[in-house]
């Protein structure tokens, strides 16, 4: 149904990340306050160090579905003759933003323990 | 970094939508996203044309319209499961309240009103067309959309009969008569020809046709619960033989008597509203004598509320109560009073409708037996 393979990453599987781009991207809102689209794509490849590149093709479906849930808001500003459109967090999202990135971290430390990955030393 | 002008943001712009983009939201992040990767990554002297067609295909996989299909998806899809949940929460509390408010009834308990009245209308105005949103949602075909509509619709016209039929609304049979009517020359004809071409649910189809055409063939022979022709008819000689008794206690009385203001007000007045009864239910100011060859039979039922909408029905009642009070008050002996209490004089004169035909000539009767048998004395 959802088309997986919109997620370009060089790195990781389609699969390892279908699920986690709403989670990313409502942490890099509660770290910036604000940020437009091409902002956060490329925020993604810098801290990442280019290991997960968010397609737009799966970004702009999430962050008009998140604004319609009321989790993001949006601010519109006058770039010359075109149009920014500025996605914060709403207080919903803020609570949202928290419970994801805590879910995840969870999910992390369950996989660890199923998968027996030792933590790598030095 | 590489500086756009306006006609090639116009060129993006149009380019986008060309691809199908149609919401305007999406054209305008698209376009900004597009113009940032632009002037960003394009070397200030680069080509913009071969480097936009370079760049246009890292938004899709096949088409740029992919984005708005997706982003549409996800939003019904919120919406979907929302409307799902209020759909499948209404659907049970008014199954509940249904139930509830009929068992209330059936004991007749308090109450009983307010919850098959919540219970109907959150049926009939929320869970069936939730049902229709949803599921014409899940399904293709035109026709088949156009059946669950009608179904819908029929489903919410039976179930606002079934509240006018509960609560003694006016109009309530018309209202059964066009659901049973709808249901049958529209519903079940268009069901059963779009069943039966399709092989795969052709027998399914034939079997729900016939249950349909007999549940149809059940709710009509229960729209008029009336009694039988034995029942009115004995009714009928009950009010006949009552009248009887009357004026023969009439006549042992004296004309002065009878034609004393108050003692011929009470009887004007009662005489008025049966014949008003009666006018209305046979057409003719009193029963006959030969009523059974005529068949001027008078069927037992509520005495409608239109029955009273010229209001000479309520008029008249208003009066009676009050003759009835002033020679109550003029009696000196409680035993010759005319009861109140308990009867017809006690009801508000506008609620008359619920009371049943049969039941208000015999109170007519009886108060006019009570004003003679008091007068003898």
């Amino acid at each position: 149904m959802h088309k997986i393979l919109m997620y370009i990453c060089f790195m990781y599987s389609s699969e390892l990340i279908k699920g986690t781009l709403k989670t990313i991207v409502l942490k890099l809102l509660s770290d910036n306050q604000k940020m437009y689209g091409y902002e956060i794509t490329q925020k993604v490849k810098e801290l990442t160090g280019d290991k997960i590149q968010l397609t737009e093709g799966a970004l702009y479906p999430s962050l008009h579905s998140l604004e319609a849930e009321g989790i993001l808001t949006t601010e519109v500003v006058n770039i010359g003759k075109r149009v920014r459109k500025y996605y914060s967090l709403t207080k919903k999202g803020k609570s949202t933003s928290q419970e994801k990135v805590s879910e995840f971290a969870d999910f992390m430390n369950t996989m660890k323990f199923l998968l027996d990955i030792k933590p790598q030393v030095g | 970094m590489y500086t756009l002008s306006e006609q090639q943001i116009d060129f993006i712009l149009s380019d986008i939508k060309s691809r199908g983009v149609e919401m305007t939201d999406l054209q305008v992040g698209l376009l900004d996203h597009i113009c940032c990767i632009v002037e960003c990554e394009l070397e200030p002297d680069g080509d913009f044309e071969s480097f936009y067609r370079k760049t246009i295909p890292r938004f899709f996989k096949r088409e740029l319209r992919e984005i708005e299909e997706e982003t549409i998806l996800l939003l019904t899809f919120k919406h979907y499961y929302a409307m799902k949940k209020v759909m499948i929460i209404t659907g049970v509390v008014s199954t509940a309240l249904f139930i509830l408010g009929s068992l209330f009834k059936i004991m007749h308990w308090p109450g009983a009103s307010v919850l098959l009245f919540s219970g109907i209308v959150s049926a009939s105005l929320l869970f069936l067309p939730l049902l229709f949103i949803l599921k014409t949602r899940e399904s293709n075909s035109r026709r088949d959309k156009l059946v669950l509509g009608i179904g819908i619709i029929f489903g919410i016209l039976i179930s606002l009969s079934t509240m006018f039929k509960i609560m003694h609304w006016p109009y309530a049979n018309v209202l059964w008569l066009i659901s049973l009517g709808t249901m049958f020359f529209v519903f079940i004809p268009l069901y059963f020809f779009t069943g039966i071409r399709n092989t795969e649910i052709k027998t399914n189809t034939i079997t729900s046709t016939i249950m349909l055409v007999l549940a149809v063939g059940l709710l009509f022979a229960l729209t008029s619960l009336k009694p039988s022709y034995q029942v009115t008819k004995g009714n009928m000689y009950t009010y006949l033989n009552n009248e009887l008794l009357l004026h023969k206690m009439q006549s042992k009385l004296s004309d002065s008597i009878q034609n004393t203001g108050m003692v011929s007000s009470i009887n004007n007045n009662c005489e008025s509203i049966k014949e008003l009864i009666i006018q209305y239910e046979i057409g003719e100011k009193s029963i006959p004598a030969d009523f059974e060859a005529k068949d001027d039979i008078i069927k037992e039922g509520n005495l409608s509320n239109d029955f009273y909408d010229n209001g000479k029905g309520v008029q008249l009642l208003y009066d009676l109560k009050k003759a009835v009070g002033q020679y109550n008050s003029l009696v000196k002996l409680e035993e010759n009073k005319i009861p109140v209490v308990n009867t017809i004089l006690e009801t508000d004169p506008s609620k008359f409708g619920l009371y049943s035909n049969f039941s208000v000539l015999n109170s007519l009767v009886q108060i006019q037996m009570f004003l003679a048998s008091s007068e003898m004395n």
